[in-house]
C-alpha cells in the first residue's frame, strides 16, 4: 500500500478556494444578477412568471433535498474516512447489506417530494399552453413566421393599403413585433423552411415553429417596454444571429403605430430648400470585423424612447438622394426580394420594408438601425450573417453597390418611417 | 452446480481436418497480425479504450475551440460554419466516439472475468463489433479532410448530433456532410447491436457455476440493462437514418414537407433512441461506482436487490420520457403532463441509487485512493445534475430552459460528472488489474483536483447563464445582455478543464511504462476479477472459479481452504477434460468491417456529376466494398468454430503447445 500523501489535501482546498475566487469576482461583473434583456429570472409577463413560478418550486425543493443529502454524505465522508494506514488495514467493518425500511422510507420521500413539485407544474401546464376558449376570441391575433434567418409578423386583422388603388391585405411587418399591453396577444407559429423556436424570454418559454405542425404561443406584457427575443432552435448557418424584438404599446399608442403602418410608404417630395443643398459628401465606410457588435450603449439604455423616436421622420432629408436611393432599389433588384407597399416593390422573400425606418434594429435585430450599421449591412450582408439569402442574390446577380449607391439606399430606407 | 458438467464443445479434442491455406487460423501472439485478428476480450476491451480515448481528446480539443470562441462576446476564432461543425461533431464524437466505446471497453475486459468466463460467447463476433466501430468512427470523421482537399460540399457533419429534419434535408444541407454522418451513425449502430447481443448471451450463459443473477456483481448487472437498452433502442435511429438516406438520395417523403412528409416524426424517432442513450451512457457509469465504493469503504454494497432493481427499472423508465426533449414542439397538454410526469418519476430509482451509495459507505473504512475520489466527485457531480433534472421535468419551466445554457449545464453535469468522472475512476481503478501498475497517489490525485475544479468552473456558471436567457449553439452573441463574465470563467474553467485531462493521461502512459508494480488485488477487492494474477492471463482463469456468495472473491479470501480444496478437485476434471479450451483468432471480422467501411464511404462520398462516362464510382464502389464483406462472411462461417486447449503447468504457464491437427 503506498503512503498517504497529505499534502494533496491542501492543494485541493487551495485549487478549491481560488475557483470560489474566480466566481466570487465575477460579483462584479455582475454575474449572477441573472437581470439581463432575455432574463428568464426577471420577467413581465403572466405566462413567464407562471413559468418562473413552477421554476422556484422545483428549485427550493431540490435545493433542500441537496442539502439534507449533501449533509449526510459528507458527514460520512469526514467520519468514516480511514485516518491512517492503520485504519485502513483494521479489521474490516461489519459487512452489513442494507435496510429495508429505511429504503422503502426514502423512496417514499422522494415521491413525495415529486409530488410537490408535480402538483404546480400540471396547473401550469394547461396555464401556459393556451388561453381558455372564451378568451381567445379576445386576444390580439399575430401570425409569425420564420425564415431562415429572420422573422415576419402578419396582423390578420389589420387591412394595410397595398398601393394606391385602395386594395387591401393583412399588415406584415418584419423582425419587429409590435403589440398591445396588458392585453393577451395569440401568436400563431409558422415556418417556411426549418424549425425555428419563438423565444422572448421576459414575457413567455419558447414555442417551436415547425413545418406541417400549427402552434400557438400566447404571451402577454404588463406595461408597455422593448422585449428582446431570440430563435431557440438551431436552424443553420446564421441561426445565432436570428433574433427579432417586442416592442408592446400602451393602446393608444399602439392605435397610432397601426395606422402609420396600415398606409403605403412614405414618399419624400423635394422642397425648396433641397434645391439650395449641397451634395451629400460621400466618404468611404470604415471596415467592420467579423461578428463586430452593432449595437451602442446608449441605445440600451431606453430602448423604447429609441423606438419612439424612429417613429417620426427626420429633419433634414435629402430628397435628391432618398429618389436616388429609390430608383437604385428597383434598378440593383432590391424589389425581388422585398416589399415596399405603394413604391412598387412587391417581393415576399425578404422582410416588408414598407415603414423599416420605423424599426429600431436591422439584420433580424442583430444591429442597430442607423445610417453607419445600414450601410455596413447593405454593402456585404455575408460578413454581417454568414449565408443569408440577400448574400447569396448579391452572389448569383452580381449585384454590389459602390459607395455612392449605398449612401443613396440607405437615405432612402431610412426615409421609410 | 456440477462443475464438471461441460458443454460437448469444451470437451472435443481438435479433430478438425486439414484446411487450405487461406483457411489457416491466425496464430500469431504478438505483433501487429496479433492485435488485428484478436478475439481475446482483453485485447479488444483495451483496443477500444485506445480508440475511445482517442476520440475523447478529439472531442476534447473541439469543446476548446468552442469555447474559444465564446470567452468574449463577438469572437472570432471560429466562423459561423466552423462552430455549427464543432459543436455538432463534439456532440456527436463525445456520444457515440468516446464514452460509449469507453464503457464498451470496460465491458470487454471486466464483465467477463467478474462472471468467471474465459471470453465473451461469441468471440469474433466481438472483433468484428470492434473493426466496425472504427470503421464507423472514421465514415463520421472523414468530412474533416474534405476542406484540405477543396472539395466542394465534402466537410464534417454541422446538422447538430441530433440532426433535426428539415434541416438535414438535401435542400438545406446540400452537399454530403450529412450523409457521412447518416452512415458513421449507422455503422455505430451495427457495432452497438452486435457488441449487446454479445454481452447479453455472455452474461446469461457464461456464468461460473453458483454465479446466479442476484450474486452478479452490479457492474455486469448494468452492462445487462445498457446492453438490452442499446438493442432495444437503436433499431428506431436505425429506422430514421434509413428514412432520412431515402429522403435525400432516392426522392422519398419521410420527412419532405412539400411531399407531405413530417419533420416532427424524425424527432420521436430520435428520442425513442436518444433519451434510452441518456442511459446507456450513465448505467456502466452507475455500475462503475457501485464496484469502486464497496471496495474502498470495504463494505458490500448497501441494498444490493434495490440497487438492481433501480438500474432496471430506470432502463425500463428510460424508453417512458422521451419527448421531454419535446416540450417545446406544442405535444398539447395532456401529452406534456405525462411526460412530465414519467420524467420526474425517473427521479426515485436514480434518488434510490444516490441514498444506497451514502449507506454503502456509512459505517466503513474509507480509504481515500484516487479510484475513489473520482467516485465521490461523481456522486456530487451526478446529485447536481440530477437535480438540475428534476428542474426540466417541470414542462413550464423546461418551455424557458430548453434549448439554453442551463440544459448544457445540466447535461454536462450527468456526462461529465456522471460519465466521464466514473470512467476515469474505473481506469484507475483497474488500472493494477490490466497492467500490474498502479498510479501515483500524488499525480492521481492532483489530476482529480485539476479535472473537479476545471469542470466545475466551466459548467457551473452555465446555469446563470441559460437562466439569464442564453440560447445553445450560438456562435456568437453580444456584449449587451449580461453574458460576458460567465462566458469568460467557463473559458477559463474549460482550458483548466483540459489541462486537468492532460494531467491525468500524461500520468496514465507514465504509469503504464514506468509506474509502480503490484501484485494480485491491490485495492483488497471483493469481485472475482481481482482473484486472478496481474495482467490477466489470456485464459483468464486457471480454474474456473465456483460461486458461494455475492462478492465471490471476498468470500472466498476468508473461507481460503475450502476454497482451495474446490478449486483443485475442478482443476482435475477439466484437465481430464482436455484442458483450457481457447478461441482462435480471426481475421475475417476485421475484412468484413473494412468491406463496410469501403461500401458506406462509396454509398455517401460520389455523386452523379462526379462520374467518369462509363464508371459509377457510387455503386461501384459501393458494390465492391459489399463483396468484401460479403467474402469475409463467406470465410468467416467457413473457418469453423473449433479452438484449441491449454495445458498449465504448475505455475500457470502454458505447456509447450498441442498444435492441433492438421497444423
Amino acid at each position: 500500500m503506498p503512503k498517504f500523501v497529505p499534502s494533496l489535501g491542501r492543494v485541493g482546498r487551495a485549487l478549491i478556494a481560488l475557483a470560489a475566487l474566480v466566481l466570487l469576482s465575477g460579483c462584479e461583473w455582475n454575474f449572477w444578477r441573472m437581470d439581463g434583456h432575455q432574463s428568464t429570472m426577471v420577467v413581465d409577463g403572466p405566462v413567464a412568471r407562471e413559468q418562473l413560478r413552477v421554476f422556484y418550486v422545483t428549485c427550493w425543493v431540490t435545493l433542500f433535498i441537496f442539502i439534507v443529502v449533501g449533509s449526510v454524505l459528507a458527514y460520512t465522508m469526514i467520519k468514516f474516512r480511514a485516518k491512517s494506514e492503520a485504519d485502513e488495514h483494521a479489521e474490516p467493518p461489519p459487512q452489513s447489506h442494507g435496510n429495508p425500511l429505511i429504503e422503502l422510507g426514502l423512496i417514499g420521500a422522494s415521491v413525495l417530494a415529486l409530488v410537490i413539485i408535480a402538483v404546480p407544474t400540471l396547473k401550469a401546464i394547461w396555464v401556459t399552453y393556451d388561453l381558455p376558449e372564451p378568451e381567445r376570441k379576445n386576444a390580439y391575433a399575430v401570425t409569425a413566421t420564420g425564415y431562415q434567418w429572420w422573422f415576419k409578423f402578419e396582423y390578420p386583422n389589420e387591412q394595410a393599403a397595398v398601393d394606391n388603388t385602395g386594395t387591401k391585405a393583412p399588415l406584415v411587418t418584419g423582425n419587429e413585433l409590435v403589440i398591445p399591453a396588458g392585453r393577451p396577444v395569440r401568436i400563431n407559429l409558422r415556418t417556411v423552411d426549418v424549425i425555428h423556436s419563438f423565444w422572448v424570454p421576459k414575457l413567455a418559454g419558447k414555442v417551436d415553429m415547425i413545418p406541417n405542425r400549427a402552434n400557438v404561443i400566447w404571451l402577454q406584457a404588463d406595461q408597455p417596454g422593448y422585449f428582446w427575443g431570440q430563435c431557440a432552435e438551431y436552424c443553420g448557418d446564421s441561426h445565432a444571429v436570428m433574433r427579432f424584438r417586442v416592442i408592446a404599446l400602451a393602446e393608444k399608442d399602439f392605435a397610432e403605430w397601426r395606422d402609420r403602418q396600415l398606409a403605403v410608404a412614405r414618399a419624400v417630395a423635394a422642397t425648396a430648400a433641397d434645391a439650395a443643398r449641397p451634395r451629400t459628401q460621400v466618404t468611404a465606410l470604415r471596415a467592420f470585423h467579423r461578428n463586430e457588435v452593432g449595437v451602442t450603449a446608449k441605445f440600451d439604455q431606453n430602448p423604447l424612447e429609441a423606438w419612439r423616436a424612429k417613429q417620426q421622420p427626420a429633419g433634414n432629408e435629402d430628397a435628391a438622394l432618398i429618389a436616388q436611393g429609390r430608383q437604385l432599389f428597383t434598378t440593383k433588384t432590391c424589389n425581388a426580394c422585398h416589399t415596399v407597399r405603394g413604391h412598387g416593390a412587391m417581393g415576399v422573400q425578404g422582410p416588408d420594408l414598407t415603414h423599416m425606418g420605423s424599426r429600431t434594429t436591422i439584420a433580424a435585430g442583430l444591429i442597430e438601425n442607423n445610417s453607419e450599421q445600414l450601410r455596413r449591412w447593405i454593402r456585404d450582408p455575408e460578413s454581417v450573417k454568414p449565408g443569408n439569402k440577400m448574400a447569396k442574390a448579391y452572389r448569383e446577380n452580381k449585384i454590389s453597390l459602390n459607395d455612392e449607391e449605398q449612401v443613396a439606399i440607405v437615405a432612402y430606407l431610412e426615409s421609410l418611417k | 452446480m456440477d462443475a464438471t458438467a461441460k458443454p460437448a464443445f469444451l470437451t472435443r479434442e481438435e479433430s478438425a481436418p486439414a484446411k487450405p491455406r487461406l483457411l489457416a487460423h491466425p496464430t500469431a501472439k504478438t505483433g501487429l497480425m496479433s492485435w488485428l485478428t484478436t478475439v481475446d476480450h482483453k485485447r479488444i476491451g483495451f483496443l477500444y479504450g485506445v480508440f475511445a480515448l482517442f476520440f475523447f481528446l478529439v472531442g476534447g480539443v473541439e469543446a476548446l475551440l468552442i469555447r474559444a470562441q465564446l470567452m468574449f462576446p463577438n469572437g472570432t476564432v471560429l466562423t459561423a460554419q466552423q462552430y455549427n461543425t464543432m459543436f455538432t461533431m463534439h456532440g456527436t464524437t463525445m456520444i457515440f466516439l468516446a464514452v460509449m466505446p469507453l464503457s464498451a471497453a470496460f465491458f470487454n475486459y471486466v464483465m467477463p472475468l467478474q462472471i468467471g468466463a474465459r471470453d465473451v460467447a461469441f468471440p469474433r463476433l466481438n472483433a468484428f463489433s470492434l473493426w466496425t466501430f472504427v470503421a464507423g468512427a472514421i465514415v463520421l470523421n472523414i468530412g474533416w479532410i474534405g476542406p484540405f482537399f477543396g472539395v466542394e460540399g465534402h466537410n464534417a457533419p454541422d446538422a447538430g448530433w441530433y440532426g433535426y429534419s428539415p434541416l438535414t434535408s438535401k435542400q438545406f444541407s446540400p452537399g454530403h456532410a450529412v450523409d457521412y454522418w447518416v452512415m458513421g451513425l449507422q455503422l455505430l449502430g451495427v457495432a452497438s447491436i452486435a457488441a449487446s447481443l454479445n454481452f447479453i448471451v455472455t452474461i446469461i450463459n457464461l456464468r461460473a457455476p453458483g454465479m446466479t443473477m442476484m450474486r452478479l456483481p452490479v457492474f455486469t448487472w448494468m452492462t445487462l440493462v445498457t446492453a438490452f437498452l442499446i438493442v432495444l433502442s437503436f433499431p428506431a435511429i436505425t429506422i430514421a437514418l434509413v428514412e432520412l438516406m431515402m429522403d435525400r438520395n432516392f426522392g422519398t417523403n419521410f420527412f419532405e414537407v412539400s411531399g407531405g412528409g413530417m419533420p416532427i416524426l424524425w424527432q420521436h424517432l430520435f428520442w425513442v433512441f436518444g433519451h434510452p442513450e441518456v442511459y446507456i451512457l450513465i448505467l456502466p457509469a452507475m455500475g462503475i461506482i457501485s464496484e469502486i465504493l464497496p471496495t474502498f469503504s470495504r463494505k458490500p454494497l448497501f441494498g444490493y436487490p434495490i440497487v438492481v432493481f433501480s438500474g432496471a427499472c430506470i432502463g425500463f423508465l428510460g424508453f417512458a420520457v422521451w419527448s421531454h426533449h419535446m416540450f417545446t414542439t406544442g405535444m398539447g397538454t395532456v401529452a406534456t403532463a405525462a411526460f412530465s410526469l414519467a420524467t420526474m418519476a425517473i427521479a426515485v430509482p436514480t434518488g434510490v441509487k444516490i441514498f444506497n451509495w451514502i449507506g454503502t459507505m456509512w459505517g466503513g473504512h474509507l480509504m481515500m485512493r484516487t479510484p475513489m475520489m473520482f467516485a465521490l466527485g461523481f456522486v456530487w457531480m451526478f446529485m447536481i445534475g440530477g437535480f438540475s433534472g428534476v428542474m426540466h421535468s417541470a414542462a413550464p419551466a423546461d418551455s424557458q430552459q430548453n434549448d439554453s445554457y442551463f440544459v448544457i449545464a445540466h447535461f454536462h453535469y450527468v456526462l461529465i460528472g456522471g460519465s466521464i468522472f466514473a470512467l476515469l475512476a474505473g481506469i484507475h481503478y483497474w488500472f493494477p488489474l490490466m497492467f500490474g501498475r498502479r498510479v501515483s497517489e500524488f499525480w492521481g490525485k492532483l489530476s482529480f483536483w485539476v479535472i473537479f475544479v476545471g469542470f466545475n468552473v466551466t459548467f457551473f456558471p452555465m446555469h446563470f447563464l441559460g437562466l439569464n436567457g442564453m440560447p445553445r449553439r450560438t456562435f456568437t452573441y453580444d456584449p449587451n445582455l449580461g453574458w460576458n463574465s460567465a462566458n469568460f470563467i467557463a473559458s477559463v474553467g474549460a482550458f483548466v478543464l483540459g489541462i486537468g485531462i492532460c494531467i491525468y493521461f500524461a500520468v496514465m502512459i507514465y504509469t503504464y511504462y514506468k509506474g509502480e508494480r503490484v501484485g494480485r488485488d491491490p485495492w483488497d477487492g471483493r469481485t472475482l476479477e481481482w482473484s486472478i494474477e496481474n495482467p490477466p492471463p489470456e485464459y483468464n482463469f486457471r480454474v474456473i472459479p465456483t460461486v458461494h456468495a455475492r462478492d465471490a472473491w471476498w468470500y472466498e479470501k476468508h473461507h481460503r481452504d475450502e476454497i482451495a480444496q474446490e478449486k483443485e478437485a475442478h482443476a482435475r476434471a477439466e484437465e481430464a477434460h482436455g484442458g483450457i479450451h481457447m478461441p482462435y483468432g480471426s481475421i475475417w471480422p476485421l475484412v468484413v468491417a473494412v468491406g463496410m467501411l469501403i461500401a458506406a464511404v462509396g454509398i455517401t462520398a460520389f455523386e452523379a456529376k462526379w462520374d467518369v462516362p462509363g464508371i459509377h464510382w457510387k455503386l461501384g464502389l459501393s458494390l465492391v466494398g459489399g463483396l468484401v464483406a460479403f467474402l469475409g462472411i463467406y470465410f468467416w462461417s467457413l473457418e469453423g468454430n473449433e479452438g484449441y486447449h491449454l495445458h498449465l503447468d504448475k505455475d500457470g504457464k502454458p505447456e509447450a503447445a498441442h498444435p492441433p491437427a492438421g497444423h
